[in-house]
């Protein structure tokens, strides 16, 4: 009899999240970055999230969600070196050409940010929230094992739901050294030396393959990350704008700058003589 | 007159023309597409293909190695050896090139058949100039002529699906020089290429270590460090590389390490 | 990143409003997925603009709501006062422009303007901006799988008194920017914001050859400059943009408060 009556005394529609707002209002904590998300009202939610948003499936979708990048992070002997691009792309159209991809967890852990650009904002954030409880209950900081795998973990719990992000943790802890690790949206983690997200990666694989050694000097692994950016940037059309470097070290991260691509380019080309493919006079 | 490949055959067919010297135009009668068959000799595509536009590269024509690299005085044109059907590697020793006269090199790679096809076509043509004319064509004059051919053959028809790299050196100046061309009929000079994905891994390796200046010693070192990239990256095996040079000497054949194994980072 | 909706003819064709998109998908010949016909969106149109100076913001947006090539009034606006005391928005110090889908939009302001007064009750004291920044960052993303259709920008005064704006994407993700078009004219508008707020690719004249040319200085604008930036930069998309025109709705945000200003706008 309980089941018949709560069978039709329920409302004609579910309440959702959003119309939920006095929970929200009243409850500090559910202000915060939670994990209760509004669905829509349909039975594959999923495959209509992906009509409304996925251009790649459907290039009239309304909303378009920004995409294309370069980003890559390596250890060597220093340490990790971390660097991005800053273009942000939705179609044909740059959203941004100041983006940071570089997500700064805590002060000692970076995340580099591939894919859905709120996706990996707001899925880093919550991570360095998680970070900073684990630090709490157990006074002392977490490893980049645990904090990537806490990542995945959940990335995972949303496997085929249309998030999309490829991103890399990297830190340096005393326990493990330089700790590098892969997380993307299919729930891959991949513990590695050197790895290239997005668009461009395989223009930033090439330069840096080449010349990737665990010795390297801090400098010239510095110099390595950039060239390998803007090799990605020169030839993938949806990387470019600017060079964000970081170089992640035990006391913590340190930012090596965010430099405009263009005048590195000239430089790099007409100083060193790289890039002969591009001439000044028409053929 | 070349045997090799059976395009004396080619040579003759297209030189004893049925027509009168004077009802034909000298360059058309060279360029006739030899294996064309008469209007209505053509065969219908079955009706549920008819609809389908075909010539976009599959996954595997991609993963075809081709590239190329000027220098001071050469022109190497490099190409892999695996000759890929589906999921079968059919042969491993496969010589995706073709020899256009003394001071030309062609490499090919796409759609089974239309290759070769093409490739000795436009040998077949480059051969009948040179025994015409008692000269050769310059590298740059078969660039233009064969991407005559490939945009006439796009918008016929049965449109060719082959994407090439035109090695060669002039053989007055000695200038060395290379053209990338693909399917759609693209023609581009440039100073070192690629086709295929080995396009995403190695141009930007060749954008930081290439030089107009370097000796053909350093130009195979360029090469390794691309072929090493490949072997790291790439998710199937090539099968190595035949690798080909443009010289003052004409076309030489060069010792190429199919063996190194390659440790990723 | 705060990508921008660029249906406009520049960029993606004809635009057609969502309602009337010729059936295209191919899952809808086969009867199944009957689902995918769920759309609760459409495209109201529209632009709006922010750009922040030294010690004030301006936010603007046109007053004209569209479906399709309908007009469905000449004075809607997208330009909204965020989290005063009470309703009329008298001591609001931050401003919040949505363009995309107007009921969205009018969802979203609600939601954060309870949000910024529920905040004033809490903590006696108004929210800052990027606090409130973070705060629409998040409500975005809580629509994660079922989006808000809005491209949001919020505007005020930092803790140190300068001008900030903070721009959206559809689903959260947000950076801090100097200027920032969205909506239908954006293609149109931001070019033209990135030349004459950023002064991107001004250079010094006379001060090299090549390579060496240095670019213009970057300063902040005078605030009179900015509202003749704004005025022009919305002629300028009236002239070329269906969806854009009738009204021309200006928040100025300085330590003094918020100023609204409405200027007419052509309206063909």
């Amino acid at each position: 009899m309980d089941t018949l009556v709560a069978r039709y005394s329920r409302p004609t529609y579910d309440e959702t999240v959003t119309e939920d707002m006095e929970e929200e209002l009243l409850d500090p904590v559910a202000s915060g970055l939670s994990l209760k998300f509004a669905m829509p009202p349909v039975a594959q939610p999923s495959s209509w999230l992906r009509s409304a948003t996925d251009d790649r499936m459907n290039p009239d979708c309304p909303i378009k969600i920004a995409h294309g990048t370069t980003t890559l992070a390596f250890r060597f002997q220093g340490g990790i070196i971390v660097a991005t691009d800053s273009r942000a792309t939705s179609g044909d159209w740059i959203a941004s050409q100041t983006v940071k991809k570089v997500i700064e967890i805590n002060d000692k852990m970076l995340g580099t940010m591939a894919g859905g650009a709120a996706d990996c904002q707001y899925w880093l954030a919550w991570l360095g929230m998680q970070c900073r409880l684990h630090e709490l209950r157990h006074k002392r900081r977490i490893s980049v094992a645990a904090a990537s795998k806490i990542l995945a973990n959940l990335v995972y719990s949303y496997k085929n739901m249309g998030l999309s992000m490829g991103t890399m943790c990297a830190g340096v802890t005393k326990e493990e050294g330089p700790a590098l690790y892969y997380i993307d949206s299919d729930g891959t983690r991949l513990a590695g030396n050197l790895f290239c997200v997005g668009s461009g990666q395989t223009f930033a694989y090439g330069v840096l393959d080449a010349e990737y050694k665990y010795d390297l000097s801090v400098e010239d692994a510095l110099a390595l990350g950039s060239r390998s950016i803007l090799a990605a940037t020169h030839r993938d059309a949806y990387s470019g704008g600017f060079i964000n470097l970081y170089h992640v070290k035990e006391q913590g991260w340190e930012k090596h700058g965010f430099s405009d691509t263009n005048p590195i380019f000239w430089k790099t080309k007409l100083e060193k003589g790289e890039f002969t493919n591009v001439t000044s006079e028409l053929v | 007159m070349c045997t090799d490949h059976g395009c004396a055959s080619f040579i003759d067919k297209a030189y004893r023309c049925d027509q009168p010297e004077w009802a034909m135009p000298h360059q058309a009668e060279a360029r006739l597409r030899v294996d064309e068959p008469h209007e209505d000799q053509l065969l219908e595509r079955p009706t549920h293909l008819q609809h389908t536009k075909q010539p976009f590269p599959g996954y595997h024509q991609k993963m075809e190695v081709l590239l190329g690299i000027t220098g001071k005085d050469f022109t190497i044109v490099a190409s892999s050896k695996a000759a890929m059907r589906g999921a079968t590697i059919l042969k491993a020793q496969d010589v995706k090139q073709r020899q256009l006269n003394k001071s030309s090199l062609l490499a090919y790679s796409g759609e089974a058949g239309d290759t070769v096809q093409f490739a000795e076509y436009i040998q077949a043509n480059t051969q009948l100039y040179s025994m015409r004319n008692e000269a050769d064509l310059s590298p740059s004059a078969i660039a233009h002529f064969v991407r005559g051919e490939l945009a006439t053959s796009l918008r016929s028809r049965k449109p060719y699906n082959v994407n090439l790299l035109l090695g060669g050196l002039d053989p007055i100046t000695l200038k060395p020089s290379l053209y990338w061309l693909d399917y759609l009929a693209s023609l581009a000079p440039v100073p070192y290429a690629a086709h295929g994905y080995a396009q995403y891994y190695c141009l930007s390796i060749l954008d930081k270590h290439h030089n107009p200046d370097i000796d053909l010693e350093t130009g195979i070192k360029l090469l390794n460090m691309c072929t090493d990239e490949l072997k790291r990256r790439m998710p199937i095996d090539f099968k190595g590389m035949t690798v080909k040079a443009v010289t003052k000497d004409g076309v030489i054949d060069i010792d190429f390490d199919d063996d190194k194994v390659v440790k990723s980072a | 990143m705060s990508a921008l909706f660029s249906q406009n003819p520049l960029m993606n064709g004809p635009n057609y409003s969502f309602s009337d998109t010729p059936v295209s998908h191919p899952n809808e010949a086969h009867g199944e997925l009957r689902e995918h016909r769920f759309n609760p969106y459409t495209d109201n149109g529209g632009s709006t603009l922010a750009i922040a100076g030294a010690d004030f913001a301006i936010v603007a947006g046109d007053t004209r709501l569209t479906s399709g090539y309908s007009i469905h009034t000449r004075y809607s606006p997208k330009v909204f006062k965020i989290g005063g005391t009470t309703a009329d928005q008298k001591d609001a110090t931050i401003v919040l422009s949505v363009v995309g889908f107007a009921a969205d939009g009018t969802a979203l302001r609600e939601r954060l303007d309870a949000a910024c007064k529920m905040y004033r009750y809490r903590h006696g004291k108004p929210m800052s901006v990027n606090a409130a920044a973070k705060r629409l960052s998040t409500m975005l993303y809580q629509k994660r799988f079922f989006p808000y259709y809005v491209y949001a920008i919020l505007a005020g005064l930092d803790e140190e008194g300068k001008g900030a704006v903070y721009s959206y994407d559809p689903v959260g993700s947000y950076e801090r920017e100097m200027c920032r078009a969205g909506g239908a004219a954006a293609s149109l508008i931001m070019p033209f914001l990135d030349n004459q707020v950023n002064f991107k690719n001004q250079h010094i004249p006379g001060s090299g050859e090549g390579h060496a040319i240095q670019e213009r200085e970057k300063k902040p604008l005078l605030r009179e400059q900015v509202e003749i930036l704004v005025k022009d930069a919305f002629d300028g998309a009236v002239e070329r943009h269906i969806e854009v025109g009738d009204g021309l709705q200006m928040m100025v945000i300085t330590s003094q408060g918020v100023e609204e200003h409405y200027l007419p706008l052509k309206k063909d």
